[in-house]
């Protein structure tokens, strides 16, 4: 861009994971970027954690904020817009931390939906294609894929506008701590987190994908510095073909990630991740037959910019009101995104380690909400969890080495029992609670004396259900249950 | 109840929906070997082994649902309707059975209390098991219920027993009409279809076609 008469912008954008300014000067289809930096303050670990933004995170945020707007002003940027989203959306304290924020930094920060970021991350993401791209040769429908840390959001526009937008709660830092936790990546859990994509997307069926996939988000944009660098690609071309991403999770599965980071100047953190991205990204290509992706550096704030400097200081209302989004179930896309999803194909051995996977970690995800007590319906979600592993342990005991599939049973049994006696109590309170509202009067004192004393039974048996859990090893537990199956050990029938 | 029966003759490298099929049919058959007790409305443990029979077999569609014919949806559906019916008689059963054991103690003293908790441990025609550790907690003296809450806990033995004879009979009445209906026969036929237009297969003839030019 040669006008430097265009007015200079910053845009900071307030992420589950970074905190990331860019100061451009401005034009309505074009920025110049003046500055780019980007701070892994990590506000999402927090909210995880505890649902709250900690002090800890909310003084390292307006650190970073007050160093970003020195950084504007340096440039004579005007205005600043400031927007924040998912993580600072899901905070019990949103409010309180945005008032801090404005407060001491002077900074007013917009806290945006979830449709009006799809919005901002479509500008972002595609206004250099659309800039090279001539009249003619420009396809009518383009995708554009971010691909975060705890999710995916995909979103496919028709002749520039988005028709339709999603969101996967998988992204490449939830795949990699829930699939790929060893370094460098084993094999064995490849093959585990590559066929639970197989079949998680093989249930969004998606009648017309575009032929350009555009994808941004960090992970995407080191892998193709990654790519660059390692394969001597081009590196004027923002362009990673299939084979590409294949040779790279050959080289992130053959590296451990510091050694990956130190080799190709990449941030430790982000090497780790990067398998995870790479197995995203290829599932979605082999998923809708795409051969090629494009990677785009911009996002959400260089939209930001672009919608400021198109609408002026009604760039947020003037979003809200075009933004022209379809839900998941319109004609065109049918989303059936479950993970309990197989195809009739899949070979029985490969299923059977997906699914025992899938169910174990579905059993240890309750264990923290059946500790805090406060629901009594997670105890009842994670006995079910243990029967439908346990289901599967039943159908797949022939091909389990014999040894390992009789401890993990007797574990799984062991929960189940533990877990059965409390919601077997909780089952007959309720009922006898809900009894005693409609029975005689001379029925209650029996009924309420036998409340009383199925309550005290059961608050003894949570403390030994406390205690079980405490012990409960989920990382230890989710390993013997994979551990049932390994690979080529299928030791009944035909193998 | 007993653990699922292990099944033979597994091909691990075959698709998974040719497994499956061998899984399911197993699941049924376990299902209808209790059957034959679901006239004897005093058969406890063997309606409870019918119950889970029920919920295996609802598990094993679930698991391998899209590895199966399509269809399966309804069958999910009626076999969740027999477990909740049987849930609910069991959930009867386990009251029932504690109130007979918590006010049979307040009536015969310590070893008739000493029997009535041990015998819940023997395994035996009927016979229904009743967790020990909350049936000591119940019947221990120094909670024993005053005449007023006696006289309300015979009152609501007396309703549950009631309630559960109408439980009974609503399960019975139901299962008599899935097997006029040949309900054993709908889910044999839905595991032993195989799925000839899975969206799979479409795409692979799809893709054969376009390579075929």
């Amino acid at each position: 861009m040669q006008n430097h008469h265009a007015p200079v912008h910053a845009a900071i954008d307030i992420g589950s994971n970074t905190i990331h300014v860019v100061v451009a000067r401005c034009l309505p289809d074009d920025l110049e970027i003046l500055a780019d930096e980007e701070e892994l303050v990590r506000i999402g670990e927090s909210v995880t954690a505890t649902g709250a933004i900690s002090p800890q995170k909310r003084d390292e945020a307006i650190t970073t904020l007050r160093k970003y707007k020195a950084l504007a002003e340096e440039h004579d940027a005007n205005p600043i817009l400031v927007v924040a989203t998912e993580a600072i959306r899901q905070a019990s304290n949103s409010e309180a931390f945005l008032a801090d924020v404005q407060r001491e930094t002077g900074l007013e920060v917009h806290l945006i939906s979830g449709d009006v970021e799809a919005v901002l991350t479509f500008y972002g993401a595609t206004y250099e294609f659309y800039k090279e791209t001539k009249d003619a040769d420009e396809p009518d429908l383009v995708g554009v894929m971010d691909l975060g840390g705890g999710s995916t959001e995909l979103v496919i526009a028709k002749h520039r506008k988005i028709s339709w937008r999603t969101s996967f709660s998988i992204g490449s830092g939830w795949l990699h701590d829930r699939y790929l936790s060893s370094d460098p990546p084993a094999l064995a859990d490849l093959a585990v987190a590559r066929s639970f994509l197989q079949t998680y997307f093989r249930g969004i069926h998606i009648k017309r994908f575009p032929p350009t996939l555009i994808v941004t988000g960090g992970t995407a944009n080191a892998l193709l510095h990654l790519a660059h660098r390692a394969f001597e690609l081009d590196t004027q071309q923002p362009l990673l073909g299939y084979d590409d991403l294949i040779r790279c999770e050959g080289l992130l599965s053959a590296e451990a990630s510091e050694e990956i980071a130190k080799r190709y100047q990449l941030a430790a953190k982000r090497a780790k991740i990067l398998a995870a991205g790479v197995l995203i990204i290829r599932t979605v290509m082999s998923s809708y037959q795409l051969d090629q992706i494009r990677i785009s550096p911009h996002g959400i704030r260089e939209g930001a910019l672009l919608a400021y400097t198109r609408f002026g200081e009604q760039w947020l209302q003037r979003v809200e009101q075009s933004r022209d989004v379809t839900t998941p179930t319109s004609n065109e896309v049918q989303v059936d995104a479950g993970t309990d999803v197989m195809v009739q194909s899949e070979p029985f051995e490969q299923a059977g380690r997906r699914m025992l996977s899938e169910k174990a970690r579905k059993v240890v995800e309750w264990r923290s909400d059946v500790l805090k007590h406060e629901d009594i319906e997670a105890v009842h979600k994670m006995r079910v969890a243990s029967r439908r592993l346990r289901a599967v342990l039943d159908a797949y005991e022939p091909a389990c080495d014999p040894r390992r599939f009789k401890k993990v049973y007797r574990s799984v049994k062991e929960l189940a029992d533990i877990l059965g006696k409390a919601r077997d109590t909780d089952v007959m309170i309720m009922n006898l609670r809900s009894q005693l509202e409609e029975t005689p009067s001379e029925e209650q004192p029996g009924i309420q004396w036998l409340i009383d004393h199925l309550s005290d039974y059961r608050q003894q048996h949570q403390k030994k259900l406390d205690a079980f859990l405490q012990k409960f090893d989920s990382n230890s537990f989710v390993q013997q249950v994979e551990s049932c199956l390994p690979q080529g050990g299928f030791r009944n029938g035909k193998s | 109840m007993a653990k699922a029966r292990a099944i033979k003759n597994l091909d691990a490298t075959a698709p998974v929906g040719d497994n499956a099929r061998v899984i399911a049919k197993t699941r049924l058959e376990e299902l209808y070997e209790w059957d034959a007790y679901v006239d004897d409305p005093y058969r406890v443990r063997e309606l409870h082994n019918l119950r889970i029979a029920a919920k295996r077999l609802r598990y094993t569609l679930e698991i391998f649902a899209e590895a199966l014919s399509e269809g399966s949806a309804p069958i999910i559906e009626t076999l969740t309707q027999i477990q909740d019916e049987l849930g609910e008689l069991h959930d009867s059963d386990v009251m029932i059975a504690l109130l007979r054991l918590c006010l049979g103690s307040l009536d015969s003293g310590s070893g008739y209390e000493y029997a009535l908790a041990h015998a819940p441990q023997r395994r035996g025609k009927g016979r229904f098991d009743v967790d020990p550790t909350l049936l000591a907690h119940l019947v221990a003296p120094n909670v024993a219920p005053s005449a007023e809450q006696r006289q309300g806990l015979e009152r609501l033995l007396h309703g549950l027993q009631e309630r559960r004879e109408a439980q009974y009979g609503k399960f019975r009445q139901h299962w008599y009409q899935l097997k006029a209906g040949d309900f054993r026969h709908e889910v044999l036929n839905l595991i032993e279809t195989k799925e000839v237009d899975s969206a799979e297969s479409k795409r692979e003839k799809t893709e054969a076609a376009k390579a075929g030019g």
